[in-house]
């Protein structure tokens, strides 16, 4: 009894230190957040005055558009992302050990490399006299350059491109576990190929295909450095937004730290949502 | 019959979106790295081979510094966060801890936050408590989104701890800590290397919150690139992503023990 209570303490006091790190610098800050929604803005910093401006510009539907912009995104992103990881990630679970390797290497090459470097390739590839438009016109399927740098589509295809392993992974990794031999099983009493699908392998890898949606549709709905380096500046999504009202001169952190406050909501809604569905769905027994 | 021709069918669907998937993946890549050794001011055809961009890289002073940058709060960034991982894990090794859970949620929470709001309120308490942002603030902020990662790829690789080998060490007469050095930690290590390098990894990456939280002059790599990408000199940045992706490439194919170690956490 004694020993467990000394153990006790020597754990807690293992954990003390991130637990203290965390609070200080994100639940803290959190709480920052909220504060400076409520401060009058001054041209570089704020002024600890109370004003509801910010608030009630977000509530107003000034800042509508920038937060349905980032919810469209992030839900054509996600469903993207599951249409070609879905394919890819069976593929390569299915594949024999070596093959297997090889492939899930291939996927993490791309993941490892540094974001922006990515970002980058993707201006020089789509410009309007880039790689793409150069091919495209060769081999006569266009006869003039198509602008595609700086459009909503660009931000649609980079953001494929940079979130794609995040789905496939985790859908790899559970698809993987997953014991095929239950398929022939159910094709031998007679269902068909789609059948089986639809009533085995697609509900057995649900909780893949939530842990990829997790890492793919959340940091969406925030992205700014997407939109900021391929998008159509006259679209402007919230991560940007946010980033002017603290960049940009004149400053406005009450209403940066509103609308943060807002994301966060929406951030926390998506969640509940995702944990709603998935405890039905375990319920249901599909999981 | 037919059923044989829908499986073929299927397998080939997979095929063919795995095949688009990878030239997804890789052609803009592959044309980053090719035009890194154009000799032409823009990208638009093929002028010959040069190296005179990697000349101009190494010769750029900023660039060098943002590189210094970069190593510096990755190394620092990764050292801390992997530590206090450890030790986090550890402590929550033990399943009866009261306010565990609590505890879990707080470490999980920075995870599914887009990393904008943790640079957003970073920014504002550096601004509430009157701090200079620089490499301090920079340092704070990366260890701040790394720990959570740490704790749990750690985590993952202490589940599945045998405990019967501690107990054979104590009963053999092993001290303590003579166990953990010479028994525990020897095993948990590929874990421990796997957080470090998922650590490492993501302080060179982050852009957003060092953008929020690194103060006029001091740039680190992603910063400095993003800046003269805005400015439209792009010529060297060309040369140094395909370094970059150069060192990538050799980090990936030469750790093969630490990446499907990385890959299990999933």
């Amino acid at each position: 009894m004694k020993n467990s209570v000394k153990s006790n303490k020597l754990d807690y006091l293992l954990a003390a230190p991130t637990l203290i790190w965390l609070t200080i610098f994100f639940l803290v800050p959190y709480l920052i957040v909220l504060i400076y929604g409520f401060l009058t803005p001054d041209i570089f910093d704020v002024k600890f005055e109370f004003n509801l401006d910010a608030y009630r510009q977000l509530l107003d539907g000034t800042y509508f558009r920038p937060f349905l912009l980032s919810v469209r995104l992030a839900i054509t992103t996600t469903l993207l992302c599951i249409l070609i990881a879905y394919p890819v990630a069976y593929l390569i679970a299915r594949a024999s050990d070596k093959v297997k390797n090889t492939l899930l290497i291939l996927i993490i090459i791309p993941f490892w490399t540094n974001l922006i470097i990515r970002i980058f390739s993707w201006r020089i590839f789509l410009s309007y006299n880039g790689v793409m438009n150069n091919i495209l016109m060769r081999i006569g399927l266009i006869s003039q350059p198509l602008e595609i740098m700086r459009t909503d589509l660009a931000v649609i295809m980079v953001m494929v491109y940079v979130y794609l392993p995040y789905m496939i992974l985790p859908l790899y990794s559970v698809l993987e576990k997953l014991d095929f031999t239950l398929l022939q099983a159910a094709m031998d009493l007679g269902a068909t190929e789609v059948k089986a699908f639809f009533k085995i392998t697609l509900p057995l890898s649900l909780e893949g295909i939530f842990a990829g949606v997790l890492l793919v549709f959340i940091p969406s709905l925030g992205t700014y450095l997407i939109p900021q380096l391929v998008g159509d500046q006259r679209s402007l999504y919230v991560g940007q937004v946010i980033t002017y009202k603290i960049k940009n001169i004149p400053r406005n952190w009450p209403m940066a730290s509103a609308l943060s406050f807002g994301l966060l909501v929406l951030v926390a809604f998506f969640l509940l949502l995702g944990y709603i569905l998935l405890r039905k769905s375990k319920v249901r027994g599909v999981v | 019959m037919k059923r044989f021709s829908r499986a073929k069918f299927f397998k080939g669907m997979n095929l063919t979106v795995f095949t688009f998937a990878m030239l997804f993946l890789y052609i803009p890549i592959l044309i980053l790295v090719i035009y890194s050794f154009n000799d032409a001011r823009i990208v638009t055809s093929w002028k010959g081979f040069t190296l005179k961009y990697y000349g101009q890289l190494f010769r750029n002073v900023a660039i060098r510094q943002a590189f210094l940058n970069t190593m510096l709060i990755a190394v620092l960034s990764t050292v801390i966060s992997t530590l206090l991982g450890l030790l986090t894990a550890l402590g929550l090794e033990n399943k009866k801890l009261k306010g565990r859970k609590g505890f879990m949620g707080l470490l999980y929470a920075p995870l599914v936050m887009p990393d904008i709001l943790m640079g957003v309120s970073l920014a504002l308490l550096f601004n509430f408590l009157r701090v200079n942002t620089g490499m301090w603030t920079v340092l704070i902020a990366h260890v701040t989104f790394c720990v959570s990662y740490t704790v749990i790829v750690i985590q993952s690789r202490l589940e599945g701890f045998d405990n019967s080998l501690i107990e054979a060490a104590m009963d053999l007469g092993a001290k303590p800590s003579t166990t953990f050095f010479k028994v525990k930690l020897p095993l948990i290590m590929p874990g421990v290397i796997a957080a470090a390098l998922l650590s490492f990894t993501l302080s060179i990456d982050d852009f957003i919150i060092t953008f929020f939280t690194s103060g006029r002059g001091f740039d680190t790599l992603p910063i400095y690139v993003e800046g003269t990408i805005r400015r439209g000199t792009i010529t060297t940045i060309n040369a140094l992503s395909t370094l970059v992706i150069g060192l990538t490439l050799l980090l990936v194919v030469f750790t093969k023990r630490i990446r499907k170690s990385l890959i299990s956490s999933f």
